[in-house]
C-alpha cells in the first residue's frame, strides 16, 4: 500500500492483483451482471488511486477499505440505475454461474472464508438474512426493504441489529 | 442529548450495511461524533458488515478490466511526475490539435474566438437565483450537441463546500464513456466526479471542489474513468 500511496502504478497492480477478484465478485454479487460489475469495479478502483492518500491503516484492513469502496459504488449503481431492476428478479444463485477457477492455495482458503461466512449468515432466522441480503447486496434502503415486506421501519432496523449482532457472535466463535 | 440518541436508536446496523440515504447517513455520522452509545455500537457491529463482502464466491473478473485500469492508472502516474498543473492555454491546445504549433498568445485569440463562437452557435445565458444560503445558477448549454438538456448547480453558502449540479435532457454516450464534472479557476481546471445519466437524461452529481473563487462549472463526456484534462469542449458550463 506504501508504493500505491508514492504513486507507483507498480504497486497498484500488486493491489488490483490481491484484491481485484474480491472487489469483482463482490460487484457481481451485487448487480447480477457482468458488464455493470466490470463498470462498478473500474470506478471503485480508480476512485482508490485517485484517493489513495486517504487510506488509514488504523482504521482497517486494505482489503476491508477497498471492498468499502466498491460496496459504495455499487449501491450508487443500482439506486441511480436499470440495473434494480433486473437484480429484484433474480436475488439467488448468481454466484454459481461463472465462478473462478480454484487455481492457487490463496483461492482455496478464500473459497473457505467465503464458506465459513456464508454458514454464519445462514444460521440467522430467515427474516433476518433476508432484511440483511437485501440491504448489504441488494442496495435497498430500510424505508424500501419496509415497503417491499411490508414490514414497519423499526422491525427492519431491529432485524439488521439482531442479524449482525448473532453474525459477530457466530464469527467470533467459528474463529475461536 | 438523550433525544437525540433515542432518535438514532437502531441505525447502526442500517448504517454499516448501506442502507441509510445520502441525507440520512450525512446525519448520523455528525450524532456519531458526539454519542459514545452509538459509536460503541458502530464498532461492535462491525466486523460482521465487514465480514459481508467475504461470503461471496469468487468469479473472475475478464483481464481487459486490469488492461484498461492500467492504462489510465500509468498515464495518470505519468502525468503527475510532470510540471504540476499546465496553463489553460496548453490545454485548449490539447483539444484542438489543430493550434498546435500556433504560439500561445494566438492559440488563446483562437480559443476565445472558438467560445464566441460557441455562444453565439447556441449557448444560452446563465442567470442566478436564490436566496442567501444558496443560489441556483442556470447553466449555459451547447445547443447543437444537446438539444433538449437543462442544467443548473445549486451551490450551498459561500460555495466553500462545493455544489450540486443537476442535468435533465443530456444525450445518452456510447458504451465507454462517461460525462465529466470539472471545475475552472483561472488557468486551471480541476477534474471532478464522473457520471452517468439516466434513460431520461437525467443526472445529478456532487461537484466537490472549493468553489469560492472559481470561474465556472463544466462538463464533458470522457472516457470512462474519467480524465485528468478534459478532452473536448463542454457541453455546458455554469459560470460563477
Amino acid at each position: 500500500m506504501q508504493l500505491v500511496q508514492q504513486g507507483d502504478p507498480r504497486g497498484f497492480e500488486l493491489l488490483y492483483d490481491r484484491h481485484g477478484g474480491a472487489a469483482f465478485s463482490l460487484a457481481y454479487r451485487m448487480t447480477g451482471n457482468r458488464t455493470a460489475a466490470e463498470d462498478v469495479a473500474q470506478e471503485a478502483f480508480l476512485s482508490i488511486w485517485r484517493s489513495r492518500l486517504r487510506y488509514q491503516p488504523e482504521r482497517g484492513s486494505v482489503r476491508t477499505w477497498v471492498l468499502g469502496i466498491v460496496h459504495n459504488r455499487a449501491i450508487d449503481a443500482l439506486r441511480r440505475s436499470l440495473v434494480h431492476e433486473r437484480r429484484r428478479t433474480s436475488a439467488e444463485g448468481l454466484e454459481e454461474r461463472q465462478e473462478a477457477p480454484e487455481r492457487t492455495d490463496v483461492e482455496a482458503a478464500r473459497r473457505e472464508e467465503a464458506r465459513h461466512v456464508q454458514s454464519a449468515l445462514e444460521t440467522l432466522p430467515e427474516e433476518q438474512r433476508r432484511t440483511i441480503e437485501l440491504a448489504y447486496f441488494g442496495g435497498f434502503s430500510h424505508s424500501q426493504i419496509a415497503e417491499m415486506l411490508e414490514t414497519p421501519i423499526g422491525t427492519v432496523k431491529g432485524r439488521m441489529r439482531l442479524g449482525l449482532e448473532k453474525m459477530r457472535q457466530q464469527l467470533v466463535e467459528g474463529f475461536a | 442529548m438523550s433525544g437525540e440518541h433515542e432518535r438514532y436508536e437502531d441505525t447502526a446496523a442500517p448504517y454499516l450495511l448501506g442502507a441509510l440515504s445520502e441525507l440520512e447517513r450525512q446525519a448520523f455520522e455528525s450524532h456519531l461524533e458526539r454519542c459514545t452509545d452509538c459509536r460503541e455500537e458502530v464498532e461492535r457491529l462491525r466486523p460482521a458488515a465487514d465480514a459481508l463482502p467475504r461470503s461471496v464466491t469468487p468469479v473472475a473478473p475478464p483481464p481487459r478490466l486490469k488492461t484498461a485500469l492500467m492504462e489510465v492508472v500509468e498515464r495518470e502516474a505519468r502525468a503527475e511526475q510532470a510540471p504540476a498543473r499546465r496553463p489553460l492555454g496548453e490545454r485548449l491546445r490539447a483539444w484542438l490539435p489543430s493550434l498546435s504549433g500556433v504560439p500561445p498568445a494566438a492559440a488563446w485569440v483562437s480559443a476565445a474566438f472558438l467560445l464566441a463562437l460557441g455562444i453565439a452557435g447556441g449557448f444560452g445565458i446563465s442567470k442566478i437565483t436564490g436566496g442567501n444560503s444558496t443560489r441556483t445558477v442556470q447553466a449555459s448549454i451547447d445547443s447543437a450537441r444537446a438539444p433538449e438538456a437543462s442544467a443548473s448547480l445549486r451551490i450551498y453558502g459561500n460555495g466553500e463546500n462545493g455544489a450540486l449540479l443537476r442535468a435533465h435532457g443530456l444525450p445518452p454516450l456510447p458504451r465507454g464513456r462517461v460525462y465529466q464534472a470539472w471545475v475552472k479557476q483561472g488557468s486551471e481546471i480541476v477534474p471532478q466526479s464522473t457520471f452517468d445519466v439516466g434513460r431520461d437524461g437525467g443526472a445529478a452529481t456532487a461537484v466537490v471542489e472549493d468553489l469560492r473563487g472559481a470561474d465556472a462549472v463544466m462538463v464533458t463526456s470522457e472516457p470512462r474513468g474519467g480524465s485528468m484534462a478534459p478532452t473536448e469542449q463542454p457541453i455546458l458550463q455554469a459560470k460563477l
